[in-house]
């Protein structure tokens, strides 16, 4: 649900060839997630390297804060509930294997992801959060993916809504508490004003499941989100659901780590550097039929 | 392109056998199934600590001293004013900034048990408060301390009429323990939510989770009517009031019911029989004389010395000497209000007094050597020594405690005697008032004769030196007078005991009193041998009172 902060690259707000390789993306998936993934393990020298220099987290069990409310980034297993799983969960395992550190997981809501890291009850946070600056005050973010978001709406698209635009004029979106979405769409307010039409209203959930049965309830009218999320809803209710249009929004995805703790944020990094050299970072994306195009260089984004 | 396809009609039960299936696949899912565990423990956690934080919160409520209840009633204010929500994510994200990092049941626990505290306060409050101020007088006055009436008088009675609260707190702590989803406790609503994200299978999983909640909830109702069953009293007499009578459709008056009137009923003038009633007691013109000179040898029982006491403005005692000898009865007279509860409340120091002495076999009850009042709990304790006993206008009886065990109780808790000569006292005592039928009956079960006739034993049974009764027949059927009064005869007349008694009734006094005080404002306004005060008033006040008390009420001549 998040974007990255950087400027980025060509095509990607074209909705119609984007929507081509999601597609393409989704069958893939059912074909490589049975396939036990073999590029895994980043360089094992370089890894080593790594967990030389950073010694302090090798062998330990971190905690990673989650919102497990997003197929395809983060789950429950529906056929092992005890189990998450997603491109979140196993990009996180790829870095923490290459530092030498163990995850478990703490499911919270999503506006409780960066306290839960502030109060010290988790020690990181990869959970498809939008790095912006706002944030940054609250955590440091390492960004590894470019995000687009889609626009759910009913089947057939009644309100004729094709964008966090004026199309918005008049109509409710769902959202979860805390989304970059929500300041966006609240901005069209003084807009939709000006032009003399109706305000947009804004509905706030604790998870995406809540969002989508708002609009299949027939109380709102869209709900933006990252595409991937919004796919897999239309997937789920392809009768009554669909997506109006896929649209970027001005954000990368970050790994959220404490402020306080420059050498971890560090280490991620490096680590993250070296899980996508091994090809690891676009093998997953594939693994989980999301796409390849969210692929990003890491960067370090910080309140400062 | 508008909404929904029809479905094929044969489509439908398709379409439900589906969802049908889906629900009790989730309904078995051992995910959601443990998920009750962590439930079950946020709840437990809630409530134990809740109990814990809530009698601390109630005792410093009901506490004597100021500070203690302002600073509960802060408390309370602050917890019951705001969302547990709002506490969940406080005791979880909050407290590791000042160092305490509760893993996360437990942070959700005490966040629970702080906001169930206040409610489980106020609801000890309710029902200590609740149990009757007399059988805490009475308790008080058989030389109980407050730690005794506490756990045997106060705490029993309250319980039972917590019990239907308290269940349904349980309920509201279970469904609250939701909340601490917010705070990654994995309990069964947060596993739902998850697992409805991940397979979009929404409506199944929570009508299973549904489900799961409603089978914890309905388990806490029947442990709820379980306990009620346990400890009602109508089940230990013997009276069988089955479980199934607390089945909602089920219309047994739990109050009164119907066998259990007959059952009392079925006896309708039971102990006549027993007591049989002496010829209206009969002393002679030199019996009298007799006995009251043998009185006057005797040691001073009870003396009062300018005994003083208001109610803010308004004064009560004004300036009161008695003088009681040991074997001597003595009927205080006079109208509503003239001082005569007090003045026996005085005695045995279950109110205090403004000025002046009350001296109970030479000890001046209720302080130490150095004058100084004693604490609450010493005071107790020298009653039990002292040896007065009290019998109260409206009975006052243990309402939990059988006849037999109302007598034996106080035995046991304050004169430490054993089990068996406790219930040996108690039947010995029920015998003599004639109701050793009824030892097992609950005080409600009894008329009021009865229950005024085991007052009576129960305040007999530590043997005191002075029996101090209060208007004993005052609240009693006109019918159920007589045998009261014949106890009473027999105990002045056959035992010799010392007794105080206040009453309206002018005959009885003439035949059992060897003097009688007439009371007026809070003084004595005339004393003297019963009968002559009574034939021949000086005093015009004593006379109107006399004449007012109705004419068959005059004393007879004595044979």
């Amino acid at each position: 649900m998040e974007t990255r902060v950087m400027p980025h690259t060509r095509g990607m707000s074209r909705a119609l060839p984007w929507r081509k390789v999601a597609l393409g993306a989704a069958i893939a998936v059912g074909l490589v997630a049975a396939a036990p993934l073999s590029a895994q393990a980043a360089a094992p020298a370089a890894c080593a390297a790594l967990q030389e220099k950073y010694p302090d987290w090798k062998g330990k069990t971190l905690v990673n804060a989650i919102n497990p409310h997003t197929p395809g980034y983060e789950t429950i297993d529906p056929k092992d509930p005890s189990k998450y799983i997603g491109f979140d969960i196993d990009l996180g395992e790829a870095i923490g294997e290459c530092l030498g550190f163990k995850l478990t997981y703490k499911p919270v809501v999503f506006a409780a992801l960066l306290t839960t890291l502030a109060a010290g009850q988790a020690d990181i946070v990869i959970s498809d959060i939008y790095a912006t600056k706002e944030r940054a005050k609250a955590a440091d973010f390492i960004t590894y993916s470019k995000v687009f978001d889609g626009v759910l709406v009913a089947k057939g698209n009644p309100k004729g809504i094709n964008g966090i635009n004026m199309s918005m004029c008049g109509a409710a979106a769902a959202e979860n508490t805390g989304y970059v979405e929500v300041p966006l769409i609240q901005a069209l307010i003084p807009e939709c004003k000006k032009a003399g039409k109706a305000e947009p209203t804004i509905q706030l959930y604790d998870n995406n499941a809540n969002c989508i049965q708002a609009i299949l309830a027939g109380r709102a009218d869209t709900y933006v989100n990252d595409v991937n999320t919004v796919d897999s809803a239309v997937k789920a209710y392809p009768d009554k659901l669909e997506k109006a249009i896929a649209v970027t929004i001005p954000y990368s995805v970050g790994i959220a780590v404490p402020k306080d703790k420059p050498k971890f944020r560090d280490a991620v990094l490096a680590a993250l550097i070296e899980v996508q050299k091994a090809g690891t970072h676009m093998e997953l994306l594939k693994k989980h039929g999301l796409d390849v195009n969210n692929f990003k260089e890491p960067d370090i984004l910080t309140a400062d | 392109m508008l909404l929904a396809p029809a479905f094929p009609r044969n489509l439908i039960p398709a379409l439900i056998g589906r969802l049908m299936s889906l629900f009790l696949h989730y309904l078995s899912m051992p995910y959601l199934l443990e998920g009750i565990e962590l439930t079950l423990e946020v709840t437990a956690l809630g409530l134990g600590g809740g109990l814990i934080l809530g009698l601390i919160l109630a005792g410093m409520q009901l506490s004597r001293f100021w500070l203690l209840s302002a600073i509960a009633r802060a408390y309370t204010v602050i917890f019951r004013g705001t969302p547990l929500i709002l506490q969940m994510v406080f005791a979880y994200d909050a407290l590791p900034h000042i160092g305490i990092k509760l893993p996360a049941v437990l942070a959700a626990g005490l966040a629970l048990a702080c906001n169930e505290a206040p409610f489980i306060a106020e609801m000890l409050r309710a029902g200590v408060l609740g149990v009757d101020r007399g059988q805490v007088t009475a308790g008080q006055a058989l030389g109980m301390t407050p730690r005794i009436l506490m756990w045997r008088i106060i705490a029993p009675q309250a319980i039972r009429t917590m019990i239907p609260a308290f269940g349904n707190e349980a309920v509201s702590a279970l469904k609250n323990s939701s909340l601490a989803s917010v705070v990654a406790v994995q309990e069964l609503t947060l596993r739902s939510t998850q697992l409805a994200s991940s397979t979009f299978d929404f409506f199944s999983i929570f009508f299973a989770s549904g489900l799961l909640y409603l089978v914890l909830t309905a388990s806490i109702s029947v442990i709820q009517l379980f306990v009620e069953w346990l400890l009602d009293l109508d089940r230990a007499d013997g009276r069988q009031r089955k479980l199934a009578d607390y089945l909602p459709w089920r219309r047994v008056d739990l109050g009164t019911k119907l066998e259990l009137a007959a059952a009392t009923a079925d006896e309708p003038q039971p102990a006549q029989p027993e007591l049989v009633e002496t010829p209206p007691l009969a002393l002679t013109s030199e019996e009298r004389a007799r006995r009251a000179a043998t009185i006057a040898r005797n040691n001073i029982a009870v003396e009062t010395k300018d005994l003083t006491k208001s109610y803010g403005p308004q004064k009560v005692l004004g300036g009161l000497d008695l003088t009681v000898r040991v074997g001597e009865v003595v009927a205080l007279l006079g109208p509503s209000g003239s001082g005569k509860s007090t003045l026996l409340r005085c005695i045995n120091h279950l109110e205090s007094w403004d000025s002046g002495t009350v001296r109970v076999g030479g000890r001046r009850l209720g302080f130490g050597d150095n004058g100084k009042a004693l604490s609450p709990r010493d005071l107790a304790n020298e009653r039990a020594s002292v040896g007065v006993g009290m019998v109260f206008q409206q009975f006052n009886l243990f309402a939990h405690l059988s006849a037999r065990e109302n007598i034996a109780g106080p035995l046991r808790w304050v004169h430490g005697m054993t089990r068996i000569d406790a219930d040996r006292r108690a039947t010995e005592l029920l015998d003599r008032v004639g109701l050793s039928h009824r030892a097992y009956a609950l005080p409600r079960h009894l008329s009021g004769g009865q229950q005024q006739r085991v007052a009576i034993a129960r305040a007999l049974a530590p043997n005191p030196s002075v029996l101090l009764l209060d208007e004993p027949t005052s609240a009693l059927d006109p019918e159920l007078v007589n045998e009261v009064l014949e106890v009473i005869r027999r105990l002045a007349i056959d035992d010799g005991l010392t007794m105080i008694i206040s009453t309206h009734q002018i005959r009885f006094a003439d035949e059992v009193a060897d003097r009688v005080a007439f009371l007026n404002g809070g003084r004595i306004i005339e004393e003297g041998p019963a009968h002559e005060v009574l034939s021949n008033p000086r005093n015009p006040l004593t006379a109107r009172f006399l004449s007012v008390m109705d004419a068959d009420k005059t004393p007879e001549t004595v044979r």
